[in-house]
This record gives structure tokens, sequence and C-alpha cells, in this order.
């Protein structure tokens, strides 16, 4: 692995969450990374097989909720039975006070960017 | 540490193993090169080399083991594996490890890499890893050259690759990289810019032109092309156990670092 030293802005270890397909619902768990910067949050999703138009995101206080129809079914065994999964979906809790209101996402190359902004709270100190 | 290696061509002891005394094959004149590839970013390296394997329709030549490694195996089509394998045709081999290794493995793993170059009259060695990059522009992804000794540079050169020039390395790539550097087999580490924390088969297939170029071999990327979507989402789970390690191994690193310089 390498980092280059050009990657700007500073990265908290990403908090990379666990996959657990739903194989009932047929729902696949996306990969997902969330990354913490200075006044926002970056929470990346990895959608491939996925469409723009195909994707719901909802706030719900401070967790995310991202759902997505694949374009096409997807074919996996697992626990020695073949599952035709149908959807991606994945639930993220944020660690801090954020503005929903001001989020913005971005979808390109099957990966979704949602640019959450941190609430600021407190009071500056005077110094003496 | 134990290499069994069969139809090589070669014989050779092992001390942990039984002695292997094998069929003499066609001896190639051309210097013998080895591919390695192993989980990292984008998971570049296991795409990759694990492509170049069937494309080429290289054959499964023996296997690798190294202390302390978990004991792993894959099943495929009824076929038992282990996860360390290694490949042949004519003069190129490669090494694929299908497992993330953390820090202590990895240091294994550089060492069995280069006992199998010593073992089996290796050249040069190609590693292929990625390199998280912040770019989000749309232009395909670039790749860079790191060599261990100054005989390659000129690879790099007759192959437009550019020189990796600042950053830090840590993982199995540093591991390795610090065992060639300091013996006479040089080593070349390609690192294409990939998504850190996601599968990246695009950048692969970067790495996959830029791999065919040096062994100078024809290699048509449409199959890896057409599965890039599936693929990414088949090595979910593979992404996120090499994303655990490669923290992990961060993590290692930077607790023997002194506090001064955190």
């Amino acid at each position: 692995m390498i980092k280059n030293i050009d990657f700007k802005f500073e990265i908290i270890p990403p908090i990379i969450n666990s996959l657990f397909d739903d194989i009932e619902h047929r729902i696949l768990s996306p990969l997902s990374c969330l990354r913490e910067f200075d006044n926002h949050w970056m929470l990346e999703f990895d959608l491939p097989l996925v469409s723009k138009k195909d994707i719901k995101i909802i706030f719900d206080g401070n967790t995310i909720n991202v759902e997505a129809k694949l374009k096409e079914k997807y074919s996996e065994e697992q626990l020695g039975k073949i599952t035709k999964f149908e959807y991606f979906k994945k639930s993220i809790s944020l660690p801090g006070k954020i503005d929903s209101k001001k989020t913005a996402a971005k979808f390109q190359k099957g990966r979704l960017e949602i640019k959450i902004p941190k609430k600021m709270l407190g009071h500056s100190v005077k110094i003496n | 540490m134990k290499i069994n290696i069969e139809n090589l061509g070669f014989s050779f002891n092992c001390k942990l193993c039984k002695n292997y005394y094998l069929k003499i094959a066609k001896q190639d004149t051309q210097e013998n090169t080895l591919l390695v590839g192993f989980p990292s970013n984008g998971l570049v390296g296991t795409f990759s080399v694990s492509y170049l394997i069937h494309h080429l329709k290289m054959k499964q030549v023996g296997e690798i083991e190294i202390p302390d490694l978990p004991s792993t195996l894959f099943v495929e089509g009824g076929e038992i594996l282990v996860p360390i394998r290694v490949y042949n045709k004519n003069n190129i081999f490669i090494i694929i490890s299908d497992v993330p290794f953390n820090q202590y493995l990895a240091e294994n793993f550089a060492v069995a890499v280069h006992k199998f170059c010593k073992k089996f009259a290796i050249k040069k060695i190609v590693i292929v890893s990625g390199m998280e990059t912040a770019s989000k522009e749309k232009k395909p992804p670039k790749i860079y050259g790191l060599v261990t000794h100054p005989i390659l540079e000129n690879t790099l050169y007759e192959n437009q690759i550019p020189k990796f020039l600042d950053g830090s390395i840590f993982g199995t790539d540093a591991a390795i990289i610090s065992v060639f550097r300091k013996t006479k087999i040089p080593a070349l580490v390609l690192y294409a810019e990939c998504h850190p924390f996601f599968p990246d088969p695009e950048a692969s297939i970067v790495a996959i032109v830029t791999l065919a170029k040096i062994l100078d071999v024809n290699v048509d990327t449409s199959d890896i092309q057409n599965k890039m979507d599936r693929l990414r989402i088949q090595h979910r789970n593979l992404m996120e156990e090499t994303i655990r390690t490669l923290q992990q191994q961060q993590q290692e690193k930077q607790t023997r670092a002194p506090q001064i310089y955190r």
C-alpha cells in the first residue's frame, strides 16, 4: 500500500462497516466508507450495476439510509444456495452533529459520494 | 517455509518438506520474470495478476506456505486451492495471494518470494499494487513505477512509466521492496492510481496493459471491462478484509514511531 503525500487532506482512518447481505429479501450490503474532514463528513458507497435514478438517500436524524435498485439481478452462491440479489441497502450512523439540509450528493462511475456538513456548535475563546 | 513446485524443469530440496525430483522441461533461453500480486488498495494486484493467469492460460505449478498464516483453503469447482499459489507459462512466473497480510506475515511472505526467486533463477520481479488518489477527475488512472535497482530504470523509460517520486510505503509492498533492494534481484513496483477503499477494476486494466507491455505479451482486456461491475460486487468481502488488514498494518507502523514524529 502506498500513501501519496500529494493527498492533501487529513484522513481519519475511514470507518468501514461490515457487510451483511440479506438473502431473504435479496438485498446486498454495499461497501462504504466514512471520512472526516475539518468541516464535513464524506460518506461514499460503492454501487456498481446501479443507475443514478434508482438511488434513494434518506436522512433520519443522524442516520443516513441509502437504497438502490440494481439494473440487472446479481447472482451469488451463499451458504450453498444461489441467490439473485436485486437491491443494495445500508444505513450509516454519523458520529457527530450534522447539517443534513446542506448535504450534497454526486454519483459517478458507480460510486455515490455524499458530502455532509458538520453542524458547528460552541463559542470562541478570547485570548488575553 | 515450504515451497512445493512441480513440473518446472527444476529440482530442489526443502528442509521442511519432501524432496521433489521433477521432470526436466525444455529450458527457455529468455530470462525468468516473476509477477507478484496480493490484496492491497483497490485490489489492483489481485485483479490484474489473476486476469493475466486466466488470459495467458497459465498453469498452477506450485504453492507456497508461510509460517503462521492462518489455515485457509478455497474450493473452486471441487478443487482445493491454497491461498498462495505459483503459476507458470514459458519464462513468466506468477505468485498470487488471495489473502491480505499483516505486517508480520508480509515480512514472511517477502522472504518466501525471495527464496523462490533464488531457487528458480528469477532475473527480475514485478509487483502490482494500488496507490490511493484524491483525484476525482474522469481521466483514466495513471500508473507509476518504483525500482529497487538502476538496471530497471530503462524498463520504466521504454514503457513510458513515470517514476514514483514522493510518498511513503507500508505493508506488503514495503516488506518486499525492503527485502529485494538488499539482494541482486531487481524489483519493479507498479502503482496504479485507484480508489483506496473500493475494488477498482478500472485501475487494474491500466495495470494489465502496462504489464503486457513489460512482458511483451498480447492481452485483450475486453473480458475484464465487461465484468467490472460484477467484479466489484463479488470482491466486496475481500476488499473489506484487506482494508482492515491495511489499517492494522498502519497502526502497527505508527506505534513504532517515536512520539515526537507523530
